[in-house]
């Protein structure tokens, strides 16, 4: 998996693009969060639109890696989840835990307002 | 005269008469770093894997003069065979079954997107040498394919993709929700019960019904007791799916403990043995 990150104001912008599994896209996810993290960059909103396939690693990292970042008084946001994607955020109830956006606009507007 | 190794890519021969593919594959996998040698005839083909000290050939399996699947067995019998992946419009369970028989890396129904075959040669060279452990065929028939495998992660793509093309008959919902069940059960038979190590085994059966598909896992672990299942999102109550975050942190355990909260949903029935190192997942066809 690679990503492809952008910056606007205070928000980090991260396109995923390809395979969100075990020991490839979880890892690369992790490292390149930690890195952000460590520049204090924690309002993050993650465009899933080219994730080929996830796991249950790769949902898991998801879940992780907003935690860190919540604990650090930031937040993760997701924006286009596929069908596929969205299915496997239903089965897991994360849904319930993420904000999940269809506009990118929209998801950008929601860290103004709710930081 | 042997083909030179490139700096940072793959020594590959590229074995397809239909000359356009040719060009293109050979281009684009050029770019990616490899030496690509080409041919479009079978005797050729084995000749130059005979001499050519090949890590890959990608094979056509209608071309003239030989059969691939003959071409597959001459290449896998070598003393260090190149990894073979199979390239084909036969789209009959036959034929991939065989090459799978014959020790077939992965099987690419054509047509297909050039990319795809660059990602599977990078998967090769990410997991090598992995990618060379073989497969046991136990039983290679399409309503029965039962093969033994040993226990690296690698092995769940190659195997998740062989009974995957096998179900290509079925609507795409059915066969996606089963090919990432199939993969969750098989990751963690593999991770847990085998712990990764390639010398140990998972047997996997694959039973097609005409109302069902029946899949059955075995690892070599010693199971695991649901109740103790902490630091698995099934283990949650209501409306709090992280809480097993908790218990996972606790033990050292890398974020996750979705995959049997995933595969339940996913499939119609999900049953274990005894012991739980043994599990069938069940898919209803109406």
């Amino acid at each position: 998996m690679t990503i492809v990150e952008e910056r606007v104001a205070d928000v980090t912008i991260l396109r995923l693009k390809g395979r969100l599994e075990l020991d490839t896209g979880d890892m690369v996810l992790r490292d390149h969060v930690n890195g952000l993290v460590a520049e204090g960059r924690v309002l993050l909103l993650l465009d899933m639109h080219d994730v080929t396939r996830m796991d249950s690693a790769g949902i898991g990292m998801l879940a992780g890696k907003f935690l860190s970042v919540t604990r650090r008084g930031g937040t993760m946001r997701l924006l286009h989840l596929t069908n596929r994607t969205g299915r496997l955020m239903h089965v897991t109830r994360l849904e319930t835990v993420f904000e999940i956006f269809h506009d990118e606009d929209e998801a950008l507007r929601s860290f103004q307002t709710r930081p | 005269m042997p083909v030179p190794a490139p700096l940072t890519g793959r020594r590959i021969l590229l074995v397809d008469d239909d000359r356009g593919l040719r060009h293109v594959l050979s281009t684009l996998l050029t770019e990616a770093g490899h030496a690509v040698d080409t041919t479009g005839d079978g005797p050729d083909a084995v000749a130059r894997i005979e001499r050519g000290h090949f890590d890959i050939v990608l094979l056509d399996l209608g071309l003239p003069g030989m059969s691939g699947l003959e071409i597959l067995a001459h290449a896998r019998a070598l003393p260090s065979p190149p990894l073979v992946i199979v390239m084909t419009a036969d789209d009959t369970s036959s034929t991939l079954l065989e090459a799978v028989r014959r020790q077939a890396y992965r099987y690419l129904r054509k047509p297909f997107a050039p990319n795809e075959v660059v990602a599977i040669i990078a998967g090769a060279m990410a997991t090598a040498p992995h990618a060379a452990l073989s497969i046991e065929v136990v039983s290679a028939k399409p309503e029965w394919l039962e093969v033994i495998a040993p226990c690296s992660l690698e092995m769940a793509d190659r195997i998740q993709s062989f009974v995957m093309h096998l179900e290509a008959d079925l609507p795409e919902p059915i066969r996606e929700s089963v090919a990432q069940a199939f993969r969750e059960l098989l990751t963690n038979a593999i991770e847990w019960g085998g712990k990764l190590d390639t010398t140990k085994t998972v047997r996997i059966s694959c039973v097609r019904g005409q109302r069902m598909l029946l899949y059955r896992i075995s690892d070599p672990g010693k199971g695991f007791d649901i109740d103790g299942l902490k630091h698995a999102a099934i283990s949650n109550p209501d409306g709090d799916p992280l809480k097993h975050f908790a218990e996972r942190e606790e033990q050292g355990i890398r974020p996750g403990g979705f995959g049997l909260a995933m595969t339940r949903s996913l499939v119609d029935e999900l049953i274990y043995n005894e012991s739980r190192n043994e599990v069938m997942l069940i898919k209803y066809l109406s």
